[in-house]
């Protein structure tokens, strides 16, 4: 099992990085064909770490971000009222044509695509952000 | 009900547009002005009456076409009348089969690709 988990590592590290796909390849390979004492140079890279821990993104990084794109989206009537908990349609005057705007805009921002059911539930700020943040592909 | 099919078309043609005119700001935003254009001239139109399904539909039916049926094309060089194409995974692809099938009223494995 443990040896497993230092594959997959292994393999999610491979691949975050290419760069470093030379060294890394050849302990992964190795230790898929050799017993557990020989896995010793596996375990050593894997201090490295160049892949991205789970938790990417931290709440506040998501909100200003989201903020951002907002006060740059130009059918957002009064900018002063921009904040964490804004709804779009009721605080910033937003349309639902312009809801959906928003919702592709933070869609493309992330790079995640969101499923209609759940994007049709996206009308304030802070369910954005909460919806982003149960994402782990976000980034 | 259909307030929320005029959201998902309008979503799943922002979508198409995104990936038929990827990294082509102009005619991104153009496309997307249209789109936003269309629905806002058709913004009257009372919800779950004939009318305003067929306009849904008939804006899936172009998300759908923007998606698998458009392809950019950039020239090679500036003289040569070469163009690299990107086909990425959603562009419509035949197989040398449906040559049989061809110019029997249908095509691809008999699914007609847009019902105008």
């Amino acid at each position: 099992m443990f040896r497993n988990a230092i594959l997959r590592s292994a393999r999610a590290a491979s691949r975050a990085a290419p760069r470093f796909q030379t060294p890394i390849a050849r302990p992964a390979a190795r230790s898929s064909l050799f017993q557990s004492k020989q896995i010793i140079p596996a375990a050593s890279f894997q201090s490295v770490r160049c892949y991205s821990a789970p938790a990417g993104l931290s709440k506040d990084e998501v909100e200003g971000r989201i903020l951002d794109l907002l006060k740059n989206f130009d059918k957002v009537s009064d900018a002063s009222k921009l904040s964490a908990s804004s709804h779009f349609s009721n605080d910033l005057g937003l349309d639902s044509l312009d809801t959906v705007e928003v919702v592709m805009a933070i869609e493309e921002e992330f790079s995640i695509e969101i499923p209609d059911k759940e994007a049709d539930a996206i009308h304030s700020i802070d369910k954005a952000v909460s919806y982003i943040l149960s994402q782990p592909d976000a980034h | 009900m259909s307030r929320e099919m005029a959201l998902q078309a309008y979503r799943h043609l922002l979508r198409s547009t995104r990936i038929a005119f990827q990294g082509d700001i102009n005619t991104l935003s153009a496309a997307r002005f249209e789109a936003r254009r269309q629905f806002d001239s058709n913004r009257s139109i009372s919800s779950g009456s004939e009318d305003a399904v067929g306009k849904i539909a008939q804006a899936q039916e172009i998300a759908k076409f923007l998606r698998e049926n458009v392809v950019q094309g950039e020239k090679t060089d500036a003289e040569a009348e070469n163009y690299k194409l990107r086909i990425h995974e959603h562009t419509e692809r035949g197989n040398n089969d449906d040559i049989k099938t061809a110019g029997k009223g249908n095509t691809l494995a008999g699914v007609k690709c847009c019902q105008s």
